[in-house]
């Protein structure tokens, strides 16, 4: 990327400086709001090897609230999150109760529920909130928040913070809590955590709880900074499979790991290439680590939660 | 005896004219859900419009929608031709989305069916020789339109951020050769269509380019992602920002009026609408009266390329060439003033016509600002919303 005619190498070294630290900052942040969008995946995945297509449309749900608490009370989308988390997880439950039906070949047949659940939501939302693109309109979400020469959005800011709280609340419970051990017990050997007195469908039950819970925060956030409609559930669900296998099944650091690489490769694909290639190259990154990690970043060797 | 002659002619009569009002079916091809379903609907809304006038103010053909979603669907758009010829319509209307329409106008050309669009400005769909295609709008309008107001505010750089899409890399294409052509700097980014974060295009607009002006050439979720990148980034050389479709609406006004003010976009009409021929004014109240809200721009389109159907079917059937391509036959000889100008179709089914105007937000109102002769108001130049 040559200087432009008129423009000295020193103003030119000192402008891809720039460029760079704020692609690395965007792209940290991006990363913030990707792991948060995949964490409830990661969980569901890694606690039963149940790959939730519809977690996308869990996180959509959510947004949708933030949207209508927003437009039909005024309020700023931040408030929204209590209302969320009672829904989605609710809408997490009973998602729940329709995969735990499932008899056989449950990795496999779960996929195709799970997919069926997310086409109903997708068109429940298109029915309620109709087809047209929400986004927030809070002054204050969308306030430039400057750090030195960088910028970025409040709404980004907050919510990159809220992100790297729930990763560590999340770890912590999964680590040290009866409950976060119950789920990696079931997940580990689903028949020897039942002979140690662990009830698996209710340990199942709390990490689809845990993981509405978790994609309530993560479409408040997304509504507070992005747009969606009814057709974005499908992209999150793409985008958090990718981070959680990516970050190597079960790994909740990994996830953030994952998370914030992606976000960076992309940023730096816009500054230092093209725009147009951001998405490639996020793929590429994807399957340069499967390649060499087949297991993910921090895949089954090294997976404590 | 007189009393029964009397009521037997009457009977025939009634008879005659329940026989020359034919009710003819005409197929919807539109997405309904799926990422292109907000436009699909819009433009919906307008065909429910027209065969509503349509059916009032002709009194001897009566128009029957027979819809189908095809989901945002190349496939489905397909399998909806098939489906809507099985039900026996005469023309189909309606499509969005280049790479759905260019399957499905094949798939109607192949049963004989012609069809008519706004939704596909890829040109692309013209350069492919089909018999039954026909669309009122192209790039080329939407280009002059965008050309001219930049010629005219007089602005030297211009950076164009484009979505990779079909039919908006092509318009910025296009208007980047113009613009090139005419002296004006231009600095070309494209975006994937999956992005959300454009702050670093941003950035190097702001460190790199320091355009004068911003075209953004993608759709609504494009246009509010740059807007709030260029709010947080505020780069100090952009006079003024400016979008061509779904841009400048009431809607995105009134959804996001941090983002708005001074932005310009294409429009058919300013906001609020004063409709002021006959025709305007029945589509307004036709609009209103069936949908409780203001007509927005893609009802106009949907109105427009059904009306054109509408009537050339009517013709066609008064000719009893509505099995034999009349309908195609008679969708060529259209020439006529519309809600969004001059339609005519030439041989490859454009509409050479076709400009658009732009408009831009100032408070609460979309004025239409390009071309002098259309505009309702000045542009408030150098005017950016940050």
């Amino acid at each position: 990327m040559p200087p432009s005619p008129g423009m000295s190498y020193i103003d030119w070294n000192a402008n891809m400086t720039e460029l760079i630290l704020q692609s690395v900052y965007s792209g940290l942040l991006q990363g913030g709001s990707y792991a948060l969008i995949a964490l409830g995946l990661a969980l569901v995945f890694g606690a039963m090897k149940v790959i939730n297509l519809a977690h996308g449309e869990l996180v959509l749900l959510a947004a949708y609230i933030a949207y209508t608490v927003e437009t039909k009370l005024g309020w700023n989308p931040a408030a929204a999150i209590p209302v969320a988390v009672i829904i989605v997880t609710a809408t997490s439950a009973l998602l729940y109760f329709v995969v735990s039906r499932i008899k056989t070949n449950r990795e496999i047949n779960s996929l195709t529920l799970t997919y069926g659940v997310g086409v109903i939501l997708t068109n429940i939302v298109l029915m309620i909130w109709s087809a047209d693109v929400r986004a927030t309109s809070s002054s204050w979400m969308q306030e430039a928040f400057q750090v030195g020469d960088l910028y970025s959005m409040r709404s980004e800011v907050l919510f990159f913070f809220v992100s790297l709280v729930l990763i560590v609340a999340l770890w912590w419970w999964l680590s040290r809590s009866w409950y976060g051990r119950a789920v990696r017990a079931v997940s580990s050997n689903r028949d020897a955590a039942k002979l140690m007195g662990i009830n698996p469908g209710r340990t199942e039950l709390v990490s689809f709880l845990v993981a509405g819970i978790l994609a309530a925060f993560a479409g408040v956030a997304l509504f507070s900074y992005g747009t969606i409609t009814p057709a974005t559930g499908g992209v999150l669900t793409v985008k958090a499979f990718i981070i959680t296998v990516l970050a190597g099944v079960g790994s909740i650091p990994g996830v953030l790991i994952g998370a914030v690489l992606l976000g960076i490769a992309e940023a730096l694909t816009v500054t230092l290439a093209s725009s147009a290639l951001q998405e490639l190259a996020g793929m590429g990154l994807f399957l340069l680590v499967l390649f060499v990690m087949p297991n993910g970043l921090f895949g089954a060797t090294k997976r404590r939660g | 005896m007189k009393k029964t002659t009397m009521i037997l002619a009457m009977l025939a009569a009634a008879g005659a004219a329940s026989v020359q009002a034919e009710e003819l079916l005409v197929g919807v091809q539109i997405p309904l859900t799926g990422p292109l379903a907000r436009v699909g609907m819009g433009t919906q809304e307008g065909i429910r419009v027209a065969a509503e006038v349509f059916n009032k103010t002709n009194g001897k053909h009566t128009i029957k929608l027979v819809t189908v979603d095809d989901e945002s669907a190349p496939a489905k758009a397909v399998a909806a031709i098939e489906k809507l010829a099985s039900e026996g319509v005469v023309a189909v209307t309606g499509g969005y989305g280049s790479n759905n329409i260019s399957p499905a106008s094949d798939a109607a050309g192949k049963l004989g069916l012609a069809y008519v669009t706004s939704g596909g400005v890829d040109d692309g769909l013209v350069q492919a020789g089909r018999k039954n295609f026909f669309r009122i709008n192209n790039t080329a309008g939407y280009q002059k339109a965008l050309v001219g107001l930049i010629s005219d505010l007089g602005v030297k750089s211009v950076s164009i951020i484009y979505s990779t899409k079909d039919a908006t890399e092509g318009l910025a294409t296009d208007v980047q050769k113009t613009l090139g052509a005419k002296g004006i700097k231009v600095g070309m980014h494209a975006f994937d269509p999956a992005i959300t974060d454009f702050k670093p295009i941003l950035n190097k607009v702001k460190l790199q380019d320091r355009s004068e002006f911003i075209a953004m050439v993608g759709y609504e979720n494009d246009y509010v992602g740059i807007l709030r990148a260029a709010r947080v980034l505020k780069p100090s050389s952009v006079k003024a920002i400016a979008g061509v479709w779904s841009l400048a609406t009431p809607k995105m006004a009134a959804d996001f009026p941090d983002l708005m003010p001074k932005v310009y976009g294409t429009a058919v009409l300013p906001f609020p609408v004063h409709f002021t021929t006959p025709e305007g004014k029945s589509f307004g109240d036709a609009y209103t009266k069936l949908l409780n809200k203001e007509p927005d721009y893609l009802g106009q389109f949907g109105y427009v390329q059904s009306m054109l159907l509408f009537e050339a079917i009517a013709r066609a059937a008064d000719k009893g060439t509505l099995k034999k391509g009349g309908v195609i036959e008679e969708l060529r000889k259209t020439d006529k003033q519309t809600l969004i100008g001059r339609v005519q179709f030439n041989a490859v089914g454009d509409n050479p016509n076709f400009v658009q105007r732009m408009g831009q937000h100032q408070g609460k109102q979309v004025v239409l600002v390009w071309p002098k002769e259309s505009a309702n108001g000045k542009p408030m130049f150098p005017g950016v919303p940050w």
